[in-house]
């Protein structure tokens, strides 16, 4: 239960950078999620809090100390792999229990330890077992046994559900919250699945190119993104993202305006920039055959069985919303309202968000 | 995909051919070498001896001192499998553990002297071990070949096969160099170090060249040295006499590959190597 605190952290292997300049505070007793596309660097991020990747530049500070130099073996971190890394020729509790021998942890305590960390993940009977006689769920519980027995003061897990298959990953993510509320180690979790980092975060650092998008709370990363990325890669189907113009109150697109509220209209104005972007998802857009301001044309609808995605042109622009039914007339034209509270309006140049008129707190989470 | 009995048969002859002419001399030899020269001249390709004779190999053990001979093969096979090993193993482990400057430039250098013939370094060898005293004796046969650059290769590639993750692991775990190697490393490659063992043992057990170069008086030969003593212009062609040694030379090694097939079989189709 301590705090990770990156200071303007690079890695780079050769010329390419994959981390860069982060800074980040991981909190004490929370559950963070790296989240990323592939490639954005959350991994080595994880790799660099475990030691097992040396640190380019800056500092990594873990419970008040800098630990730049200090071997993967000394930070007291335990680490769950995306494939388990389970040791193929011991058995279910050879391998929970081997780094406790190691250790010279006693054997009653090394007992106690297995037998509570067997009951919690339901692996009573398995414990002669090789990795190999295990389904893929009973291995990942494994492997999170192992990391448990440890009693670590950090937790990192990289992508440990991707190898179960849809259902088992939603009772696997369940289960392991509620081992958390348990135990209370500070838990950096590594995930491409925004479902996951949703369901299990506190709160979510969103990495792309090794840059850190956004840092927030599940809520504010989904209702208030950041900037243009953020907004495009939480959410399915992505945020509609549409070029504008703005002019004395009101957001016109192509020939087609509407006006914004006194609220946002005050908000633009204060940001003061010179071009535009607007998002809105697709869950906030109302489609209907009434005359509205706004109008759009039908262009496909896919079903995505609660909901229907209709596909439409709007400005020469794609956009997609979501709808109860199938009923739209394909190739002509609806009406269409963007529920105001909902909208997005980025500047063009940083790709930034204006920020909104509501607000909203910064951290909506209480640990402890 | 069934493929059917009829096209099975021909292949299965061909097979049995192929066998037998890989088998016949062994079985040749083992026949031969309970004949009296007399019936070996006779009936030279029959493999039944017509009165079987245990002479060829009093005849051995009497002209040679055929225990020491087989005591010392044995030491030398011995001593360089422990070795080559136990060298190959440490040093596959660092090439593929360690992180270290040059280290690509040295296994490509090392890998490379798998290709020098032999000849290439023999008259250097000689020389040194001369030099130091050890020429006729079975030590200044060991001692050049306490390394090896194929085992080494082989172990490299074995040990590549564990997922790099298993050492992470145990690394968070402050786990030392020593019990990541015992405890991990080599239970995971347990039948690749077996099989190059065994080929270790048997290319040292075989070999000829070297021994022959190095030791001159019969007390301190080989198994090898020793056949050759009774199919030279030496010892007069007393080839019932060799296939007794023949025998000899070869039981150690094939029970050695009887026992660890499956390893030796396995490690060679997954390096590559046939």
């Amino acid at each position: 239960m301590k705090e990770i605190h990156f200071e303007d952290v690079k890695k780079n292997y050769g010329q390419t950078e994959v981390v860069k300049g982060l800074n980040l505070t991981i909190e004490k007793g929370e559950r963070l999620i790296l989240l990323g596309p592939s490639g954005c660097g959350k991994s080595t991020t994880l790799r660099l809090i475990a030691g097992l990747e040396e640190i380019s530049s800056g500092k990594l500070i873990m419970d008040g100390k800098v630990v730049n130099n200090i071997p993967s073996g000394k930070r007291n971190v335990a680490m769950v792999f995306q494939n388990y890394a389970l040791y193929p020729h011991m058995t279910v509790k050879q391998n929970i229990t081997y780094a406790l021998r190691m250790k010279k942890v006693p054997k009653k305590e090394i007992e106690l330890r297995l037998e509570d960390a067997l009951k919690m993940l339901q692996l009573n009977g398995l414990e002669e077992r090789l990795p190999k006689d295990l389904s893929g769920g009973q291995r990942q519980r494994v492997a999170l046994a192992r990391a448990i027995v440890k009693q670590a003061d950090y937790f990192l897990l990289d992508e440990p559900l991707s190898n179960l298959d849809a259902q088992l990953r939603v009772s696997a993510r369940k289960e392991l919250v509620n081992i958390h509320e348990k135990y209370k180690q500070t838990i950096v979790y590594v995930t491409h699945d925004q479902i996951e980092a949703m369901t299990v975060g506190n709160r979510i650092a969103l990495l792309n190119e090794g840059v850190l998008q956004m840092l927030d709370t599940p809520e504010n990363v989904y209702h208030h993104p950041s900037n243009i990325f953020t907004a495009k890669f939480i959410g399915a189907p992505p945020t509609n993202i549409f070029t504008m113009k703005y002019q004395d109150g009101d957001i016109h697109f192509g020939t087609q305006s509407f006006s914004l509220s006194p609220e946002w209209a005050k908000k633009v104005y204060e940001a003061a920039s010179s071009q535009l972007v607007f998002g809105i998802r697709p869950e906030h857009i109302e489609l209907s055959t009434e005359p509205q301001a706004l109008h759009a044309t039908v262009k496909s609808i896919e079903n995505l069985g609660a909901e229907y995605a209709v596909y439409l042109t709007f400005n020469n622009e794609e956009m997609i919303a979501l709808s109860s039914h199938k009923y739209w007339p394909l190739n002509q034209q609806v009406y269409v309202r963007f529920k105001m509270e909902h909208i997005h309006l980025f500047d063009k140049a940083t790709t930034n968000s204006i920020g909104y008129p509501i607000a909203y707190k910064n951290k909506s989470m209480s640990l402890n | 995909m069934k493929i059917s009995k009829k096209v099975t048969i021909p292949w299965h002859i061909i097979f049995i051919f192929i066998i037998f002419l890989l088998i016949f001399p062994i079985i040749f030899a083992i026949g031969t070498s309970f004949k009296t020269l007399q019936d070996a001249y006779n009936n030279p390709l029959s493999i039944f001896p017509t009165s079987p004779t245990l002479e060829n190999y009093k005849v051995f053990f009497e002209s040679l001192p055929a225990f020491k001979v087989t005591l010392n093969t044995f030491i030398i096979a011995s001593v360089v499998t422990i070795f080559k090993v136990i060298t190959s193993f440490l040093a596959a482990y660092a090439f593929v553990y360690f992180i270290f400057k040059g280290k690509n430039v040295l296994y490509f250098i090392l890998i490379s002297t798998i290709f020098l013939p032999f000849t290439v370094t023999m008259i250097p060898n000689y020389l040194v071990i001369s030099k130091m005293g050890l020429g006729n004796s079975i030590w200044g046969v060991i001692l050049p070949q306490l390394a090896d650059a194929m085992g080494i290769f082989l172990l490299t590639q074995a040990l590549r096969s564990i997922s790099i993750s298993l050492i992470e692991v145990a690394r968070l775990d402050n786990m030392s160099h020593w019990h990541i190697m015992k405890d991990i490393v080599l239970p995971l490659v347990k039948p690749a170090v077996t099989s190059t063992g065994i080929w270790f043992f048997i290319t040292s057990w075989n070999e000829y060249v070297w021994p022959v170069l190095i030791l001159k008086s019969t007390e301190n030969f080989t198994l090898p040295l020793a056949l050759q003593m009774y199919i030279s212009s030496e010892g007069g062609t007393n080839f019932t006499v060799a296939m007794a040694v023949s025998v000899i030379t070869m039981i150690l090694p094939l029970a050695l590959y009887l026992i660890f097939q499956k390893y030796i079989i396995g490690t060679f189709i997954s390096s590559g190597i046939k």
